[in-house]
């Protein structure tokens, strides 16, 4: 019951699926509560909450809350008491984190309060203060005898590079005192897991060891007295050390920063066991020094903890895909010379080759993604400031996270948050918006590349690099913030703007003049002091202080569905005007419709994979304690995958996938025999009945929509269309295939393709099995009715009024029309010649064994088959085969007496090989009107696309019972209720009561009836061909008809005594499947081919 | 080079141009001919699309076209709509040694008369003509040269260019003049390179607009011209060479 509930919470989340941060209104769309536990305290994706408790923070006396204008160090004694903070104590895998923002991640608690946090947070991001400790940074955990009853914790920290040293460098450590409060129980729990937690911890302080060393902080931190540590590596703390940090360090003041933080991080930890106070918060709004930066922003925006789990992956991809190509390297190296050339470092081959590593690093690890313009432009201003490691992880945080969707190839999230930018303008700043409606200017042609680029582009460097500072800090909605501000500030001048040109140029004279003072002319100093800059900020941060992240998410819940139906619209324009000419017999609307479908098997199949798949891995998570790979792609943010409109999604259906969709075009591509959920399925039976709810994709391996047939034509369909060979195709082979057969009037252009999809080596000539599978294949098409659409009333005369004068249901005359077939192929074969036929002797010889399915339990009598007199085990068959293709040249002639009779038996003969051109395979057709009629229109309608009304359930089931018609006289026949249960079957839904009956009356018909219809017409092709060796041919095929009673004996002995020998029959035919398919089958496919075989033989047992 | 005076009688509007066309087909080096009359490496990086000013002297108006360069990736394609929404004209860039920008080019079209402004005047450039052998006869020649590939304009190059200064021509003329035809596009061959119709092809833009879709000076007060200077004192960056000025448009 609980894997239901939880399918049920995660198939409601690829519907409506939430974007990374995003809090949409209603209840059921929200993200995870773990997802927001890894946003809150940026963690990575392997990171889960396993226990939380409420908990009082002590820092120890000598921590010090210092507001960032105190410079003194004085006063410390009277802070004896140190500083507390209430909030929530957090316990994941691998961190232990504190926030003051008490948001709970419990499994019993509300999605409302777990998400809380991305409500206000004045200034100190959504983890306020506290810390975000990896369990690997903690050296001692000390259970205090409290006072009260109490459960107190003493942390002691690695502060300082964890190694032996540390002892003598960092006597006393860093003590975190926390209380938790809860019940003893709850205490207990919780230290519990901490202490598992910690054990595990121990081997992870290798890579602790590795990533604090390059961290500014430590090298800042070397106690002035330590000779050795002083001659450690400055650790590299970007371009900035080389080609200078943008800006007038004087005038930013960098010293007096670095001081500041200098004072911060010896108090209160630094890198992985910095404990965040609102001094922290300060010190980042008033901008980071440059050496500290890149460290600070690591912190702050969690790329520091994907590092941390995996300090190498870096210099690993490089090396990896050393000497590879991609398109995203070559779009990149076009970039180069074109990011920050101002920055001096970007003028020499150090810098370029800095981004050119990192952006290629990132390109290998999201391929997805790859490579966007402006990422240029966003890491070359990280490198300034950080190792080329750090930038790469640090960018991947930005794509993943930060900016979800911006960078992708449809930059979804770029247009999503153009449009939250825009209504977000329209609700604060009713009048303007209205001025740049009236002046028809365009709000996002402006502001796209504030966010695309982060502001870099648009400001001065430095202010840029505020601007980051504090958006690494509190996340996203800064962007918004600063953007608003912007134009609030420029209000006035931009409501005289009524074009383009004069609003950008405004603009852009803004930004040039963010150092100037705000105030010039005041008579305050003070006020005359504040630049241009600082007001920004200020408008941005408290002006626009109710613009929280929960507003963000909000936004783009509400417009996202909007943005993306206009992305996917146009891309579908798009890429059916990039169809090519094929296309163009196909009319737009028909084109539409296969792009429709064609995308969207595409994507409910991924859909279904990967909630499989989460369930597969939730189930694994339990014997999982570190997540693999960072980068694989992480449940929840990647649920929605799959939508054109999100990015890259999978472009091309393997052989299920086009099963899928063809039974969603055709009605004789839905089987007959839907496999039953609890064999297929390893979800619990009764998830399938949430089939019925059609807004749900469904778990079973077919979704809602009928579960598709698997016949050998098409798979012949597919390779045909599988043009490049790929074994996919894709739209545009999909739209190609479908213009041979359904963009031409044309008779004999549909006669020649379906020939040439038989003619496997292309030499123009159909062999014996080649025959019988087009027989077979006429069958399986026509086997829910031909379309009597064409002409309908023309034909039904034409026919009823033809040599079959018989009257009888239009499958009757069908299946006729095909027994006529087969004789007049045989009639008007061609023998081939040895030597043609030397070369294709193994070939034949495979398709032989292919064939023996067929026709192999007619044991004295069946001319066709190739097999010995004796049913012969399947292992001998190959043998038997080969021996007989030996044998062929050694084949009496003498018995034959007549021309004709020679000629027939020759037809008959497997030694003697045969063949048919299409010449008259064209013949054949035409000599036969139902079959013309079929050429002509029937099976070119028989695939619906737009024009015409999908094929519905309640049609395939009326249709269905056709064959069954067919056979109405055999005792014991089911075909009312067959019909109406297949139906039900073909829509997915089988009614418990009445399903099971009916299902096993499907397999059993499915696996028999072809083979006997096609065995059945060999006998009468035979017989008549004994006939006319004896007779000559005086007449012409008149009399061939059998009885209606004849055909109900042979079908009741299909259904009956023959079930057994029919089950066994299709066991080597399913692993002849795997033999001849491997070359080009893929594996799944060749496993459920055998599998519904093996199912046959169980149902009737 | 201010013509602040000559534009002052006349009377003048503004007109919003977008540029589309794959990558690399030389839309931004067209614009900065336009604007600047100038041919060099662009090192400004565009993020979603350029926006440039130049002003078109017409006997009887000035026009003062409102470019939007749109950037090279191919995904930035999905943001074309939002520059190309309300333009009232648009340049449609092929490079003619490439014939599936010619292809990529009709795509643009279509999707302009799909989803832009109605009365939108579209112009069909193809670029790079000094790449052409015998730039000032090509279109003969090309005719000749390059029947083959008429019929397919998607397909690669069929014949290699025999000699690197050979002629590189890949689309016939004929062939772009034909489709440009059928959809009522001008047509036009350019060279960014050397200069060759770039004025041209604005100041037939500039006609072809027609006078009532004209909204008169956008912009209040007057402060349009110095702005629209301020623009291209930006992007050109002090190597104005005078060869090659054009008369019709007075820059
Ligand atoms: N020979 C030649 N090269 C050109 C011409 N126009 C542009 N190019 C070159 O083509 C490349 C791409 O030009 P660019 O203007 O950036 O193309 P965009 O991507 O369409 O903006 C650059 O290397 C230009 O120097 C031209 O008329 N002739
Ligand atoms: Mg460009």
């Amino acid at each position: 019951m609980f894997n239901l509930s939880n399918l049920v919470q995660k198939a409601q989340q690829f519907i409506e699926p939430a974007l990374p941060l995003a809090v949409p209104a209603s209840n059921d769309q929200r993200p995870s509560k773990a997802a927001l536990f890894r946003h809150q305290f940026r963690l990575p994706d392997s990171q889960s909450p396993l226990q939380e408790i409420t908990a009082e923070l002590t820092l120890s006396p000598h921590h010090s809350t210092r507001s960032s204008s105190s410079e003194s160090t004085t006063g410390e004694k009277e802070r004896g008491q140190g500083n507390h903070y209430v909030g929530k104590l957090h316990l994941s895998e691998q961190y232990l984190c504190f926030s003051t923002q008490g948001s709970s991640f419990l499994h019993s608690a509300s999605l409302t309060s777990s998400s809380s946090f991305t409500g206000q947070t004045h200034g100190a991001g959504p983890a306020g203060n506290g810390f975000t400790l990896p369990l690997c940074a903690i050296r001692r955990v000390e259970r205090l005898h409290s006072q009260s009853y109490m459960f107190a914790l003493a942390i002691t920290t690695w502060n300082g590079t964890p190694d032996s040293k540390a002892k003598k460098t960092a006597p006393s450590g860093q003590k975190l005192t926390i209380q938790l409060a809860g019940s003893r129980q709850q205490c207990e729990r919780f230290c519990d897991a901490l202490k598992r937690g910690l054990r595990e911890g121990i081997k992870d302080v290798e890579n602790l060891r590795a990533v604090v060393a390059e961290c500014y902080s430590e090298y800042l931190l070397i106690d002035d007295k330590d000779e050795a540590a002083k001659e450690r590596e400055h650790p590299d703390t970007g371009l900035g050390m080389i080609f200078r940090y943008p800006g007038n360090a004087r005038k930013l003041r960098d010293a007096t920063k670095i001081r500041l933080w200098k004072e911060y991080l010896r108090e209160n930890g630094r890198s992985v066991t910095l404990v965040r106070q609102p001094t922290f918060h300060k010190l980042i709004r008033v901008g980071l020094p440059n050496r500290l930066r890149g460290e600070i922003w690591e912190l702050t925006s969690g790329s520091f903890f994907l590092r941390l789990e995996k300090p190498s992956l870096y210099t690993e991809t490089l090396a990896k895909f050393s000497g590879r190509n991609s398109l995203a390297i070559d779009e990149i190296e076009k970039d180069l010379n074109r990011s920050l050339p101002e920055y001096p470092g970007f003028q020499s081959e150090e810098g370029i080759g800095r981004l050119r590593r990192v952006l290629t690093a990132y390109s290998w690890t999201n391929e997805s993604v790859g490579y966007c313009q402006a990422m240029n432009i966003v890491v070359a201003a990280l490198l300034i400031y950080m190792s080329e490691s750090q930038a790469f992880f640090l960018l991947s945080i930005l794509c993943d996270r930060l900016l979800p969707g911006y960078y992708a190839t449809t930059m979804y999230g770029t247009l999503l948050d153009q449009r939250v930018f825009e209504s977000l303008v329209e609700k604060t700043m009713p009048i303007l918006w209205d001025h740049l409606v009236k002046s028809d200017v365009q709000l996002s042609v402006v502001s796209l590349p504030w966010f695309l680029s982060l502001y870099i582009n648009s400001m001065p460097l430095i202010f840029a690099f505020r601007v980051l500072d504090v958006f690494f800090l509190e996340g996203p909605k800064v962007l918004f913030q600063i953007g608003l501000a912007i134009l609030r500030i420029n209000g006035e001048e931009l409501l005289d703007a009524t074009d383009d040109g004069t609003f950008i140029s405004v603009l852009k004279s803004y930004f040039s003049r963010l150092d100037e003072s705000a105030h010039p002319r005041s008579d305050n100093p003070k006020l005359r002091a504040v630049t241009r800059f600082q007001e920004l900020m200020v408008v941005a941060f408290k002006e626009f202080a109710g613009i929280t992240q929960n507003t963000i998410s909000e936004q783009r819940a509400k417009h996202k569905d909007a943005v993306l139906a206009n992305i996917e619209s146009f891309t579908k324009r798009t890429s059916i005007r990039n169809l090519g000419p094929e296309s163009k017999r196909l009319s737009v609307d028909d084109l539409g419709f296969l792009y429709d479908k064609f995308y969207a098997v595409l994507y409910e199949r991924q859909q279904r994979a990967e909630i499989l798949e989460q369930e597969a891995e939730r189930k694994a998570k339990a014997e999982r304690t570190k997540a693999s790979a960072i980068f694989a792609p992480s449940s929840g943010d990647n649920v929605q995958r799959g939508r054109v409109a999100l990015g890259p999604s999978p472009t091309e259906m393997d052989y299920d996938a086009f099963r899928e969709f063809l039974a969603g075009i055709a009605k004789w591509a839905i089987t007959d025999s839907p496999s039953s959920p609890e064999q297929e399925n390893s979800q619990p039976s009764h998830s399938y009945f949430g089939n019925s709810n059609r807004n749900r994709p469904s778990t079973s391996p077919w979704g809602s929509g009928p579960e598709p047939a698997d016949h050998e034509f098409m798979r012949r369909l597919f390779r045909q269309w599988d043009v490049d060979m790929t074994d996919a195709l894709s739209l545009q082979n999909v739209v190609t295939g479908f213009a041979q057969v359904k963009g031409t009037k044309d008779i004999m252009s549909n006669i020649s393709y379906f020939f040439e999809l038989y003619d496997d080596d292309g030499d123009g000539r159909v062999d014996r099995e080649g025959i019988l599978r087009i027989s077979e294949a006429l069958l399986f098409l026509s086997r829910r009715g031909v379309s009597q659409s064409g002409s309908p009333a023309a034909s039904t005369t034409d026919v009823n009024s033809g040599d079959h004068a018989e009257k009888g249901n239009p499958d009757e005359q069908f299946l006729s029309s095909v027994s006529a077939f087969i004789r007049r192929c045989f009639e008007y074969a061609d023998p081939d010649h040895p030597s043609h036929r030397g070369d294709h002797a193994l070939d034949s010889a495979t398709k032989d064994m292919d064939n023996f399915a067929i026709g192999e339990d007619d044991e004295d009598e069946d001319l066709i088959s190739l097999s010995a007199p004796t049913s012969p085990a399947p292992t001998q068959n190959k043998d038997l085969q080969t021996s007989s293709e030996d044998h062929t040249p050694l084949s009496p002639h003498d018995s034959i007496k007549s021309a004709k009779a020679k000629a027939a038996n020759l037809a008959l003969d497997p030694n003697k090989p045969l063949y048919i051109t299409l010449p008259t395979f064209r013949m054949v057709i035409l000599a036969d009107e139902v079959l013309e009629h079929f050429f002509e229109v029937g099976f070119s309608s028989s695939f619906r696309l737009a024009s015409t009304s999908p094929p519905s359930h309640s049609s395939t089931a009326s249709n269905l019972t056709t064959f069954s018609n067919a056979g109405k006289h055999a005792a014991g026949s089911t075909a009312g209720g067959l019909g109406g249960v297949v139906g039900g079957a073909g829509a997915g839904v089988v009614p418990p009561s009445k399903g099971l009956r009916g299902m096993l009356d499907n397999i059993v018909s499915d696996g028999m009836r072809v083979a006997a219809e096609v065995k059945r017409r060999m006998d009468e092709a035979q017989k008549e061909m004994d006939r006319e060796a004896r007779q000559g041919r005086d007449d012409e095929d008149e009399d061939d008809e059998p009885s209606p009673a004849k055909d109900a004996d042979l079908l009741e002995g299909a259904e009956t005594a023959d079930v057994e020998t029919a089950g066994k029959d299709r066991l080597p035919e399913a692993d002849l499947l795997v033999l001849t398919g491997s070359g080009s089958a893929g594996g799944g496919r060749k496993r459920s081919a055998s599998d519904a075989s093996r199912k046959v033989l169980e149902f009737e047992r | 080079m201010a013509d602040s005076g000559a534009a002052a009688p006349k009377p003048s509007s503004s007109v919003k141009l977008v540029l589309l066309g794959e990558a690399a087909v030389g839309k931004s080096s067209l614009v900065m001919r336009f604007v600047n009359n100038d041919f060099q490496e662009n090192k400004e990086p565009t993020i979603g699309a350029a926006f440039l000013t130049q002003k078109c002297n017409l006997p009887t108006r000035t026009i003062k076209f409102e470019i939007w360069d749109t950037a090279g990736q191919e995904r930035f394609a999905s943001l074309a709509p939002m520059y190309y929404r309300n333009a009232q004209a648009a340049l449609v860039v092929y490079d003619i040694t490439k014939p599936s920008s010619l292809t990529k080019a009709q795509h643009w079209v279509a999707e302009l008369h799909r989803q832009a402004s109605p009365g939108i005047v579209i112009a069909l450039v193809g670029n790079k003509a000094d790449l052409a052998a015998e730039a000032a006869a090509g279109d003969e020649l090309g005719d000749d040269a390059t029947e083959d590939t008429d019929a397919a304009p998607g397909a690669e190059g069929e014949e290699d260019a025999d000699a690197d200064n050979a002629d590189q021509r890949r689309v016939a003329t004929k062939t772009a003049k034909a489709y440009a035809e059928e959809e009522g596009l001008l047509f036009f061959e350019t060279s960014a390179k050397t200069g060759k119709n770039v004025a041209e092809v604005f100041t037939a833009i500039a006609n072809a607009i027609p006078e009532a879709s004209l909204k008169g000076p956008r912009g209040a007060a007057g402060g349009q011209s110095s702005l629209g200077r301020q623009e291209d004192a930006r992007v050109n960056l002090g190597s104005v060479r005078p060869e090659g000025a054009k008369e019709g448009c007075a820059c």
